[in-house]
């Protein structure tokens, strides 16, 4: 071959080395920039009044005195929009008085006809509310439209009357719409009994979810159908069009104007994600049970396979001359590598609870034991090979100057593996930090009490940052309202895999540095 | 050096110790229905505020899983979405565990459809016609000509054999048909991935719990009626069934395992239940 074409392979060999790093390194950003951006969210945002009403009264972190400043500001700016949902009201009953009145009219006509119709307005006495009165009308001016008496133009009153009350039905739907929208967006209105789950006390925590719900105050979503060969289009269409003509036409230009004054948006770096409990199934809070969650479970993990883990590797490499048995062993070992993670998490089940009962249901012991299985292989096999890597004239040296094995093992070999079996440590750490089946059965749970400390924690389950992504992603009922903590929970989990692997190049450069001088 | 790495990991280790506070609760233990894992959450946060000597914890892994954990005894209330079956008894009874049944809140099961499907109404027939295979293309149920995409749930959720029970069961000639569902259905885990599936595929048809219908699905009329408070109460509408919390026995009297189970009885828990989006038992 001659040199030229040797050097232009060469070069074309590095050219696509170079290349497919870029490529994972396109990836890798591709991965994590949404992640860091979407988890950053959860930490910094415009937190609106609501979020620091939340916080004084649940976690009772804010100044109290401005807090309350700020409410009655809102409140004042809120006032207006409740009063003309009262005018509404007021309006709707003026009208239905109306009606009333003209139905009385229809009972004083002449014979049974105006008997059986004055009986029907006996029954408005009884009714309780609005709508119930209206449904009594309705049925008094659907019968007059059936009367066939001599009197002249009762049946053209009776369907004037109909008409001004089917006026008032086709409003209800979208004024009732209309209030729970507010009430998404504002919290419960003045007057109105606490509610008892905390996602109804308040309205939205966090402008950018505001916002949607403003839009959606502002505009209907429709669906056009016209066509059923084709898929519906989307169009919104004004919501001040349902309301033309009454008082409540004046309520949507307040609200455009008075948007941001409504809920005083201010950027709020949020840090206690990281140290407040979850309130309401994730709706506000943090998500610091979880974090701790993941650190108990992987710390227990370490715990137990590591001492196992190194001594299985030291048998294997120093203690063995070779043969089947041992290369069953490892053979073992290795399938045991290649099992899937949720066979894992069956045999926590079947064999630490069921069977040996380290605890009455669902634990960290369980969860720790279960986890510690799956990254056995991994210490074992990484121990192993650095285990070998120890030259030679090490072990030879210490023997000569008269050291035992077990003492040439313990003194010599295991401080210059030592490197090597860390990293293979904090790699599995890495792991069981982000496992997620072997938990689910044996761990994991969605909601519970107290936290507890490291030694408690053992015989009670725990939350666990892996299992309560999935738990939110896949089963929570609202979950499109907190894709934040979604996403934080993400950045959370990855960053703690993240730092635990810087963790062992630090302390793996640290060691190798010691032992080299 | 090394004692700085020991200073630092006895802080970590006495800072974790100290964050927590020792504190030695009851605990009742609910394993199950991811249906009920919504009213389950809130009700155990909530009964969580009011004694907070009391250690809730709520797991999620479905009807079976619940009822299975019931057996094995290591859940206090098994959580489900269908009523226990012959065989879970007798396999409970014979570990000496008598279950029993309150029936927490009344669920529909909505038929789901992407928003920007034309189709609204269903019959039952319709539906069993579409998760058997036998309808496979919008256009034959008035829609456009788009293919089925057929989402269900596992056959482990209780979800999945109430839907198989009143739709894919039928009479033919006085005689119960149970119809196979088609080979092509996709089957998820859970309530919120049935959502999911049918939000972003604009041909799918799926069915999920009450409360886990949103804006961002569209609930089918089936038989003309549309599923809501009044319709799944009343009975009207043909997919519907009570959600349920099974104990051991009664429990016994002024426990707090028997106040649990009672909070959809009281006037908060109602409100709970109808404010998560599912249908109260009681009337108030």
């Amino acid at each position: 071959m001659r040199l030229e074409t040797r050097k232009l392979l060469d070069k074309s060999f590095s050219g696509l080395g170079l290349f497919a790093i870029l490529i994972m390194s396109g990836a890798l950003l591709v991965i994590l920039a949404p992640i860091f951006k979407r988890g950053a969210e959860a930490l910094f945002f415009e937190g609106t009044v609501e979020h620091r009403r939340m916080l004084l009264d649940k976690f009772e972190r804010g100044n109290r005195a401005v807090l309350e400043e700020e409410i009655a500001r809102v409140k004042a700016v809120r006032q207006p929009i409740y009063d003309i949902l009262d005018r509404f009201e007021d309006e709707q009953t003026h009208k239905l008085n109306e009606i009333i009145r003209a139905c009385e009219d229809l009972g004083n006509s002449e014979g049974s006809f105006g008997k059986r119709i004055k009986r029907r307005l006996n029954r408005l006495e009884r009714a309780e509310t609005f709508y119930d009165r209206l449904k009594i009308v309705r049925d008094i001016s659907l019968r007059a439209e059936k009367y066939n008496g001599p009197v002249a133009d009762l049946k053209h009153k009776a369907k004037v009357i109909t008409e001004l009350v089917s006026q008032l039905e086709t409003q209800k739907e979208p004024f009732f719409q209309l209030k729970e929208i507010l009430h998404e967006l504002l919290g419960p209105a003045p007057g109105e009994d606490l509610p008892v789950l905390i996602r109804k006390q308040y309205g939205q925590s966090r402008w950018d979810r505001a916002q949607v719900k403003l839009h959606l105050f502002f505009n209907v979503e429709t669906w056009d159908y016209s066509d059923p060969s084709k898929m519906g289009q989307l169009s919104y269409t004004p919501r001040v069009e349902q309301f033309r003509g009454t008082v409540l036409e004046e309520l949507f230009p307040y609200v455009e104007q008075n948007q941001k004054e409504l809920l005083e948006p201010r950027w709020t770096f949020y840090w206690g994600f990281l140290t407040d409990k979850s309130m309401d199934a994730h709706m506000f809070g943090g998500i610091m049970p979880e974090v701790l969650g993941t650190v108990y479970l992987t710390l227990g993990a370490i715990i137990f396979s590591v001492p196992i883990g190194i001594i299985a590797a030291i048998y294997l490499t120093e203690y063995t001359r070779g043969g089947y048995m041992v290369s069953f062993l490892r053979s073992c070992i290795s399938t045991l590598a290649g099992v899937p993670s949720i066979v894992f998490g069956l045999f926590g089940l079947a064999f630490f609870i069921n069977t040996v009962q380290v605890s009455s249901s669902k634990s960290v012991l369980a969860g720790s034991l279960t986890l510690a299985l799956l990254v056995l292989p991994t210490i074992i096999r990484a121990s192993e090979e650095a285990i070998k890597a120890v030259p030679q004239t090490y072990k030879s040296a210490a023997l000569s100057l008269g050291a035992g094995k077990w003492h040439t093992v313990l003194t010599v070999v295991l401080p210059s593996a030592l490197p090597g079996i860390l990293t293979g440590i904090v790699i599995s750490m890495g792991r069981a930090a982000g496992e997620t089946a072997p938990i689910i059965f044996t761990a994991a749970v969605s909601v519970m009490g107290a936290l507890y400390n490291p030694i408690e924690a053992l015989s009670h389950p725990t939350y666990a940052l892996s299992w309560n992504i999935f738990n939110l992603s896949t089963e929570h009922e609202a979950v499109d309202e907190i894709r934040h903590v979604q996403f934080g929970m993400v950045m959370v989990l990855v960053m703690i895999v993240l730092l635990l692997n810087l963790t062992a190049i630090i302390v793996r450069a640290r060691i190798s540095k010691k032992l080299q001088t | 050096m090394m004692n700085k790495y020991k200073k630092i990991l006895s802080g970590l280790v006495m800072g974790l110790i100290g964050s927590t506070t020792i504190v030695s609760a009851e605990e009742i233990a609910l394993d199950g229905s991811t249906t009920v894992g919504p009213i389950a959450k809130a009700f155990a946060e909530y009964y969580m505020a009011k004694s907070p000597d009391v250690n809730v914890t709520v797991s999620e892994s479905g009807s079976g899983n619940g009822a299975k954990s019931l057996m094995n005894g290591v859940c206090d209330i098994a959580s489900m979405s269908r009523f226990m079956k012959s065989s879970e008894f007798k396999a409970a009874a014979e570990k000496g565990i008598m279950p029993v049944a309150h029936a927490v809140a009344m669920d529909g099961l909505p038929v789901l459809v992407h928003p920007s499907n034309p189709v609204s109404d269903l019959t039952v027939e319709q539906v069993r016609k579409i998760y058997m295979g036998e309808i496979n293309n919008w256009s034959q149920v008035g829609g456009p000509d788009r293919e089925i995409v057929v989402v269900s749930r596992d056959t482990n959720s209780g979800t999945y054999e109430t839907f198989y029970g009143l739709i894919m069961t039928h009479e033919v000639d006085g005689k119960k048909v149970k119809e196979k569902i088609m080979n092509g259905a996709e089957y998820v885990g859970s309530n919120g991935a049935v959502r999911q599936r049918v939000q972003n595929t604009l041909s799918a048809i799926g069915y999920a719990g009450l409360g886990f219908v949103d804006r961002s699905v569209k609930a089918l009329n089936i038989n003309g009626v549309y599923p809501d408070r009044g319709t799944v109460a009343s009975g009207k509408y043909p997919i519907a069934r009570p959600l349920y919390f099974f104990t051991d026995g009664y429990p016994k009297l002024g426990s707090h395992v028997y106040s649990f189970v009672t909070i959809h009885l009281t006037e908060e828990g109602q409100e709970i239940v109808e404010d998560i989006g599912f249908v109260p038992v009681t009337q108030y």
